[in-house]
């Protein structure tokens, strides 16, 4: 087994009074794609939000390839290798492919002390990863807003390998998607993993998730109560487990 | 959608909006030619011509700043306090070389002035620029005194009335600005934040673009390119009126949205606004040359604005746009 990108221990969130998240513990591995289920305020989302530097962990550590690390920031999440791919994708519908790849990390050179773009390699770097990614884009240079759901994603997914993400979560990234498009963005995760990326994936379709994932762990009430191989498991056990109805899940409750 | 790319593919390449515009200059020429026996003359199309000089470079910098989201409605008077400082020094025999400077540099400091109330002070634009446009309105008023600033020596006509390799001046200025504005923003990465911000701040910010670097910059751009279009103005007319640039804002403003830059931000035209800036004044022109009142000027404006926004507000609604439909 590959040694973990990321770890995370003991980890924490509380909002005053509130305890949003306790004692997580959890390893992301390269070129596996990981499953995060749970009901609605289960701690998921507040989760991937500490992995991608929104809000510090209140307590508990994250460690990068063993290393502890602290991000004050989105940025410094990214910095070191982990891109977010929210619900709500912050592309640019009037920019293109290409322009929204590299949106913010342009690749330039300076003439008389201007930066310019270097718009045929950014457009040939994009094409290559489109193609690697089986994306079915022809044109990079065709404007976001004429692409569909699962395309939009492609291209989130592209700016995220762009970055030289080593991690990437994916929030719902099929929520909105019809069912050809969801096939192929589950496919596209697929891909992210066979490229040795760590792949974290939030999803409330138990399907799906055995389709693509090759761990589960199921957040409840703030905890983690369940980490399966998928292989190991089932559809009913991990709807016991969201639902508490799991012996485990009960005893784990009882104790705590 | 088809148009931003267009837009983006070469200097001068034109989309359907630009031929329209195209058309509709040239249909305006042709009616105003068989309807006054004074209008298609050389002579009148240098006025024309020579009537757009500032428009122009305002129109520029008013394209950026709509494709950003943005806008200035106190543009006009921005150029009449740029104005004054020219008049200034070209009165009191300064040198013509400073006079240049003194255009841009004003143009600038007005520019830091708006970017500080709008950008860091995080004022809506059309309100923050409203508020500017009453304070700048009695600055003029205060520094002219209430008298126009008249008379004043040819020195600066002099330099701007020369031709180089046989090109006027002014439109080797105009040649520059524009590709220079066309260069940053479809060459440069300060272009692409630019449109990405027009499209939505908060993308923009989630991307990692310096959001407060490039819109303040913006303003400042518009500045100066106000402050060069003052220094025309004075070597054009060799006086500061109390009026100055009370239209320069609509104008500019209709120009651009005319030549298809989307008032909402993230689409632009640059060739669009030149296009906007010659059918405004070859219709001003012509309208007077026919005997209608200079009067009814900002009336044929205001109409040419309200009408192309509402005609596209509701060519939107229509269901099955092509665009809408390769979305879906």
């Amino acid at each position: 087994m590959t040694a973990p990108f990321l770890v995370a221990r003991n980890i924490a969130k509380r909002f005053g009074a509130l305890t949003a998240l306790a004692d997580v513990d959890l390893e992301i591995r390269p070129g596996e794609v990981l499953a995060l289920l749970g009901d609605n305020g289960a701690g998921k989302s507040t989760f991937i939000k500490i992995l991608a530097g929104a809000h510090p962990p209140s307590d508990g550590e994250l460690l990068i390839e063993g290393k502890a690390v602290a991000f004050a920031s989105p940025k410094d999440a990214a910095a070191s290798g982990i891109a977010t791919i929210f619900q709500e994708l912050a592309l640019s519908e009037n920019l293109s492919i290409a322009e929204n790849v590299f949106l913010g990390r342009e690749l330039k050179r300076s003439i008389f002390g201007i930066p310019f773009l270097k718009r045929a390699e950014m457009r040939q770097r994009v094409d290559g990863l489109l193609q690697e990614l089986d994306a079915h884009i022809s044109d990079p240079e065709a404007p976001v807003g004429s692409l569909s759901g699962g395309q939009r994603q492609a291209v989130a997914i592209c700016r995220a390998l762009n970055l030289n993400a080593r991690l990437v979560i994916m929030d719902e990234p099929t929520a909105a998607l019809a069912v050809a498009e969801t096939r192929k963005v589950l496919a596209l995760t697929r891909r992210l993993a066979g490229r040795g990326c760590a792949v974290v994936l939030i999803s409330h379709n138990i399907s799906e998730v055995f389709e693509v994932a090759d761990r589960i762990v199921v957040f409840r009430r703030g905890r983690k109560v369940a980490e399966r191989l998928a292989a190991e498991t089932n559809h009913e056990e991990v709807v016991s487990l969201i639902t508490g109805a799991h012996p485990d899940v009960r005893a784990l409750e009882k104790t705590n | 959608m088809s148009a931003v790319r267009q837009s983006g593919s070469g200097v001068f390449s034109m989309n359907g909006r630009e031929w329209s515009l195209l058309v509709a200059c040239l249909l305006a020429i042709a009616i105003f030619s068989v309807a006054s026996p004074h209008y298609a003359t050389p002579g009148n199309a240098v006025t024309v011509l020579r009537n757009s000089v500032e428009l122009l470079l305002i129109g520029l910098g008013m394209t950026l700043l709509l494709a950003m989201g943005g806008i200035d409605v106190s543009i006009g008077i921005v150029m009449g306090l740029a104005a004054i400082a020219i008049g200034r020094i070209v009165g009191a025999d300064g040198s013509p070389f400073v006079a240049l400077v003194a255009g841009p540099l004003v143009g600038a400091l007005l520019g830091c002035v708006t970017a500080a109330v709008v950008v860091l002070g995080r004022v809506p634009a059309i309100v923050g620029t409203l508020g500017l446009l009453g304070v700048y309105r009695t600055a003029v008023f205060a520094l002219l005194g209430g008298q126009w600033l008249s008379g004043l020596p040819s020195s600066l006509t002099d330099l701007l009335a020369t031709t180089v390799l046989g090109i006027p001046v002014p439109a080797l200025v105009i040649a520059v600005a524009y590709l220079t504005v066309w260069l940053a923003l479809r060459r440069t990465p300060y272009g692409l934040h630019l449109l990405a911000i027009g499209n939505s701040e908060e993308k923009a910010r989630l991307s990692g673009i310096p959001v407060i670097k490039v819109r303040f910059l913006t303003f400042v751009i518009s500045g100066v390119l106000t402050g060069i279009a003052a220094t025309f103005y004075v070597a054009t007319y060799r006086n500061v009126e109390m009026s100055i640039g009370s239209t320069s804002a609509l104008d500019a403003i209709a120009a651009v949205i005319l030549g298809g830059t989307s008032i909402l931000g993230g689409r632009c035209s640059l060739l669009g606004t030149v296009l906007g800036v010659l059918l405004l004044r070859i219709l001003q022109n012509g309208l007077l040359l026919i005997g209608v009142p200079s009067l009814w000027q900002p009336v044929v404006t205001g109409v040419l604005v309200i009408g192309v926004l509402g005609f596209e507000a509701v060519s939107n609604r229509l269901p099955l746009t092509r665009f809408q439909r390769a979305r879906a």
